[in-house]
């Protein structure tokens, strides 16, 4: 068992999401990092992408009520278990009583605390995680709080390790997002696209204080829609990592929390670069780089055998 | 019908450019082929007005294999089965603290709120997509005589059950949630059982008429 002691800004149960059910408008809401959570698992011995609590902020602070093996991966923070210091990307050992802290985020946005065992939670539409939005899925559909506790079946203590460097994203800014080309690319100015997804001399955006875990909101130099292009689509199907602009030009990147939308999609970003946008904070600056779609896809086959090589 | 890719793993499948019972017939027919194909390497479909949009797993097919594959079962499409669609009538309280929206939609039409409800209850309309949130039905189509433009800044948060306009559209917000449409009613009608597949009680398709309270 754990128990809350400080849930830092906010902390929530994710995990690989909900899928199948996106035609009626469920979605997969999972944890933002999927390669933070797989890695963190892998640490932890459990299978696949089990849940974990997906945290922003300092202070976050647990205690455990049980013997069990714990890690922290994603943002790269600075923790300390009854006084003793720890770091993220390392799985460790934890004994009943003990408290972890969470004293300081160094890089990055979003840490993964994890343990090893099944929590015992409801599943709902085949995944733990939290629909924050409309409040199902997680910890009674809401975020953790002080006070809360969740119990843990088949916890067990497991051999640490630590991630190599090596394997470590850099999550540091300013950030480059690779991108593909989007459905409605056509609807802005080439001037526009091209500093846009730039060649040279790109402009950067900064990531606005509009961010949550359905979207992140950019401010910067607007884009500019050719003067025949509609504002709008007639709403259709979207997927995580499209980059919507609405009228005022200014880009919004969706991330798990929405199936369907109405605004122009110039970009996609890169499943590559998916994990990277759980890292985005306000005030970081962004810039895109647009790729091919084969090196997208090549981008991401490597992503996917750096995992397989961790796990091995 | 208009194949084109969406991301890494993403098919767009497009019928038309416009918001019509047609087009849409067309999506409909396509989203029950793409579903009696019970094809592993799909994860998800979204069915939307005037498109088909495909979540594939990259891992199991390519792009090139997948759109292939689909292209030699196409002849399959005329011949499927497409469920009838259901009926639901949905209890509406127009106007008051319900339908907080109404005085501007009657400012801006013209309109009294007895035609506006009236109006509004004579249609029965078509669920054309379902999503943005869990169940939210997009229904059409409208009287043009409501249109109403969306707001330029939603709303954070109106109640579950509201009942919103927006262009040649109406919908149902299934949560308190942001809305950028304007209100006109409530109803107490749960869209969404968690516990119960498919988890929304309307789908594509489905025709929706609202009853005054």
């Amino acid at each position: 068992m754990i128990e809350i002691i400080h849930p830092g800004i906010m902390a929530l149960v994710v995990d690989g999401g909900r899928y199948g059910y996106r035609e009626v408008g469920i979605p997969t809401s999972s944890a933002l990092d999927l390669y933070a959570l797989s890695v963190l698992n892998h640490l932890l011995g459990n299978e696949g992408n089990a849940p974990a609590i997906e945290v922003f902020g300092e202070k976050f602070s647990l205690r455990f009520g049980k013997d069990v093996c714990c890690a922290i991966t994603g943002a790269k923070v600075r923790a300390s278990l009854e006084g003793r210091p720890l770091q993220s990307w390392m799985s460790f050992n934890a004994r009943a009583g003990e408290t972890l802290t969470v004293d300081e985020v160094r890089e990055g946005f979003r840490y993964y605390v994890g343990f090893s065992g099944t929590p015992v939670l409801e599943k709902i539409i085949g995944s733990y995680t939290t629909n924050l939005e409309c409040r199902f899925g997680g910890y009674r559909g809401r975020a953790l709080q002080k006070g809360d506790s969740i119990d843990f079946t088949d916890v067990g203590m497991v051999n640490v390790e630590r991630i190599a460097e090596e394997f470590i994203p850099r999550m540091m800014p300013p950030h480059t997002l690779r991108v593909v080309e989007g459905p409605e690319s056509n609807y802005f100015t080439d001037e526009s696209l091209e500093e846009f997804l730039g060649s040279k001399g790109r402009t950067a955006f900064t990531v606005s204080t509009k961010l949550n875990r359905t979207g992140i909101r950019l401010d910067g130099k607007p884009l500019a829609f050719r003067t025949d292009a509609e504002k709008s689509i007639i709403s259709e199907g979207l997927l995580p990592g499209s980059i919507q602009v609405p009228g005022d030009g200014l880009p919004i990147i969706q991330l798990h929390e929405r199936t369907l939308g109405g605004y122009a999609r110039p970009a996609l970003i890169a499943k590559v670069d998916h994990d990277l946008l759980a890292h985005l904070k306000p005030g970081d600056s962004v810039m895109f780089e647009m790729i091919g779609m084969e090196e997208a896809e090549r981008l991401f086959d490597r992503k996917i055998e750096i995992v397989t090589s961790i796990k091995n | 019908m208009n194949v084109s890719r969406y991301g890494e793993e993403g098919i767009r499948i497009l019928f038309g450019e416009k918001i019509d019972l047609e087009i849409h017939e067309k999506v409909r027919r396509y989203y029950f082929f793409l579903k009696s194909l019970q094809l592993e390497e799909i994860t998800d479909i979204i069915p939307s007005f005037r498109s088909c949009l495909i979540l594939f797993d990259s891992k199991k097919a390519s792009y090139e294999a997948l759109t292939a594959s689909l292209r030699e079962k196409e002849l399959l499409i005329a011949h499927i089965d497409v469920p009838e669609p259901k009926t639901y009538d949905v209890t509406v309280e127009y106007g008051g603290e319900s339908g907080f929206d109404i005085d501007f939609v009657a400012s801006y039409t013209g309109l009294s709120e007895d035609e506006i409800i009236e109006i509004h209850a004579s249609v029965t309309y078509k669920v054309f997509a379902v999503g943005f949130l869990p169940g939210f039905p997009y229904l059409g189509i409208l009287d043009k005589r409501l249109y109403v433009p969306r707001l330029e800044t939603p709303r954070l948060r109106v109640p579950e059950g509201s009942v919103g306009l927006a262009q040649l559209q109406t919908g149902i917000y299934p949560f308190e949630s942001p809305a950028g449409w304007r209100i006109i009613g409530r109803t107490n009608k749960k869209l969404v059982d968690y516990n119960k597949e498919p988890y929304s009680i309307f789908q594509i398709g489905d025709k929706v008429r609202f009853i005054r309270a």
